[in-house]
């Protein structure tokens, strides 16, 4: 595994016609560990997500991740890094098999294109082959080596959300971002996904930024919380910290008596 | 047994021992119509990139053919080239036409493509219509017979297997076969590995693509410009059987007939294009053959309907249908002997 470097972002902002997703928000991620942002429904988290993986350009602010500058970045180039991610609403090719899913999320890592895989070059077929037992094993990894056959989209939420994760960590990355990994599972899904999340860190060293509306699993798993609020960060600390902030407190508090 | 499925492939090989010429051209056309319908389901099927200027590629593979293997005369250019290499450049002719319009095609997405590559088709038959030259204008121009290795594909009368003279489409047909197999086992190379995957990605979910490390815009260019050339191809084709090469025919309702191909056969499928190709090609064809005797059809230039026409509206209640009831295409009602299943190697 390549070294992993630390993911920065300084006074980054991000204004959509009118509102201002995110203001001037700056936080570190250090190497290996796990780094929660958390906050209300319209905090800005997604948004946050959306410009580290250059899908969503900054108003201005940097975010840097081993020397390299992420914010002027096409997404292709920001995942070349080795930076993947989940989406908070899935993002699957849900008529592929659960394999060729997992297989999309090597692509940065192979090489055969349309003329060596049209004429089926014995190089573009040991490479397919190769990756193709790389896929399974993380299939293996993550709980779904059972069903890489199926139709992602004939799967239940749980697993697809799993096939998600897998196919982030298919393109060996250095930093896992993951937008509410648990987010419309049951109690026994989330417990389930957590111990993978767990897992993963422990044996792959890798960083991870963790969105999630579950407090509990985000005090249990992450070393450094971010809080949003409106955009603004409002508190930074390890979760003991950020637990009995009184910022943090009346977010919350305050969102729970308007919904 | 996991070959022996394509068995029945071999019964392609008879049909020039027994049909005639009528049904040896039919089939001939269905050839040349699907190997462009799989270069537009690679990229309307697969990537999801509608394309309305389909015909605009398969006129220049067609017309390119003419021009590099035509002999000038006092009326009209071309260069003599040997005909396989007139293939050759015709095809590498209609990718570099991609390649130029590649640009948009790489930035725009779905449905905004297809209003944009409509550009194509009222480009290309301005310039086929007034490029004499080259096209022969309104009343087209002869297309040179192809010849391999001094093997002219004519009716010469040279060859004559098992007692059976064999004429231009007779020897034609082995050349659509060999010419089809290829295009489709490309094309099925590319769906199921490395390229294919992304290009379904882009057309499911196009930001996660571009996060997974996929160049959306680059991929989707070389789509296009690889569609363009099995247009190109399908074009010679087309040409090579039709022995004359027409303007008309090659405008939007021809590119929206291979829309139909692909959406009757199935999108994002090999076997679904070919079987839309089949079945969009046949149709007119056998209205026409057989217009006495239908009701409600004319036989052309006796006012009434068409056999053309009468083929459009059935095909296009043939897409409304399998629109609304077969969502997979016709490909998805399955002939287990003849449709080959995904292998899944250990
Ligand atoms: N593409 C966009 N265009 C306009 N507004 C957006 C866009 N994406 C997010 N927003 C707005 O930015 C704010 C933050 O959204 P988001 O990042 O999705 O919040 P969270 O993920 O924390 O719930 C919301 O007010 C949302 O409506
Ligand atoms: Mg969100």
């Amino acid at each position: 595994m390549t070294e992993v470097p630390e993911l920065t972002v300084e006074n980054l902002t991000v204004r959509f016609a009118g509102i201002v997703a995110l203001d001037a928000v700056s936080f570190a991620v250090a190497p290996g560990t796990l780094h929660a942002v958390i906050g209300p429904n319209g905090a800005g988290k997604s948004t946050c997500f959306n410009v580290l993986s250059g899908v969503y350009r900054a108003t201005s602010g940097r975010v840097t991740f081993g020397g390299h500058e992420l914010t002027s970045m096409a997404p292709h180039k920001v995942g070349e890094l080795g930076i993947a991610r989940t989406f908070q609403n899935l993002a699957l090719s849900p008529m592929l098999t659960v394999e060729d899913n997992l297989m999309t999320g090597r692509h940065r890592l192979m090489r055969s294109g349309f003329v060596r895989s049209g004429l089926r070059w014995p190089s573009a077929v040991r490479e397919e082959r190769l990756h193709r037992d790389r896929a399974r094993e993380i299939a293996e990894f993550a709980g779904i080596g059972k069903k890489l056959a199926h139709p992602v989209g004939a799967l239940p939420y749980g697993d697809q959300k799993r096939v998600e994760l897998a196919r982030a960590l298919c393109g060996e990355p250095r930093l896992l971002m993951l937008d509410e990994p648990v987010a419309g599972m049951n109690a026994t899904e989330r417990h389930e996904m957590a111990e993978l999340i767990v897992t993963v860190r422990e044996s792959l060293g890798i960083s991870i930024l963790l969105v999630e509306h579950d407090m509990g699993l985000v005090m249990r798993l992450a070393d450094h919380v971010t809080v949003l609020d409106f955009g603004r960060l409002i508190a930074s600390g390890t979760p003991a910290e950020v637990q009995n902030d009184p910022e943090v407190l009346r977010a919350y508090l305050g969102e729970e008596a308007a919904s | 047994m996991s070959k022996l499925r394509y068995l029945p492939l071999l019964l392609l090989l008879l049909p020039p021992f027994y049909l005639d010429l009528f049904w040896l051209q039919a089939g001939l056309f269905v050839m040349a119509a699907a190997i462009g319908a799989i270069g537009l389901n690679l990229l309307t099927g697969s990537t999801g990139q509608l394309s309305m200027g389909h015909s605009f590629f398969l006129a220049v593979g067609a017309y390119g053919y003419v021009y590099f293997a035509g002999e000038s005369d006092e009326h009209l250019v071309g260069l003599g080239l040997p005909p396989v290499v007139a293939i050759v450049c015709a095809v590498v002719l209609a990718g570099l036409a991609g390649l130029a319009f590649s640009p948009i095609a790489g930035r725009l997405s779905g449905v905004y493509l297809g209003i944009a590559s409509l550009a194509l088709i009222f480009i290309g038959q301005h310039v086929l219509f007034n490029v004499h030259d080259v096209t022969g204008g309104y009343n087209g121009r002869a297309v040179p017979p192809l010849e391999i290795f001094g093997f002219t594909f004519d009716n010469s009368g040279d060859v004559a297997p098992f007692g059976i003279p064999f004429g231009g489409l007779e020897k034609l047909w082995f050349v659509g076969l060999i010419l089809l197999g290829v295009s489709a086992l490309f094309a099925l190379g590319v769906l199921r590995s490395r390229p294919g995957r992304a290009m379904n990605l882009i057309r499911d979910q196009q930001t996660a693509a571009g996060v997974i490390g996929i160049p959306v815009a680059r991929t989707r260019a070389a789509v296009f410009t690889l569609s363009s050339m099995y247009a190109g191809l399908g074009g010679v084709l087309l040409a090579l059987t039709f022995q004359r090469a027409v303007p008309d025919y090659f405008g939007m309702l021809l590119a929206l007939d291979y829309l139909a191909m692909i959406v009757i056969g199935g999108l994002g499928s090999v076997t679904g294009a070919i079987v839309g190709a089949t079945f969009v090609t046949l149709l007119p064809q056998l209205l026409t053959r057989y217009s006495d005797s239908l009701p409600l059809v004319s036989p052309p230039g006796t006012g009434g309907v068409s056999p053309a026409d009468a083929a459009r509206y059935l095909y296009g209640a043939a897409v409304v249908g399998i629109v609304l009831f077969l969502p997979a295409g016709l490909r998805g009602l399955r002939i287990p002997s003849l449709t080959p299943r995904k292998e899944t190697t250990p």
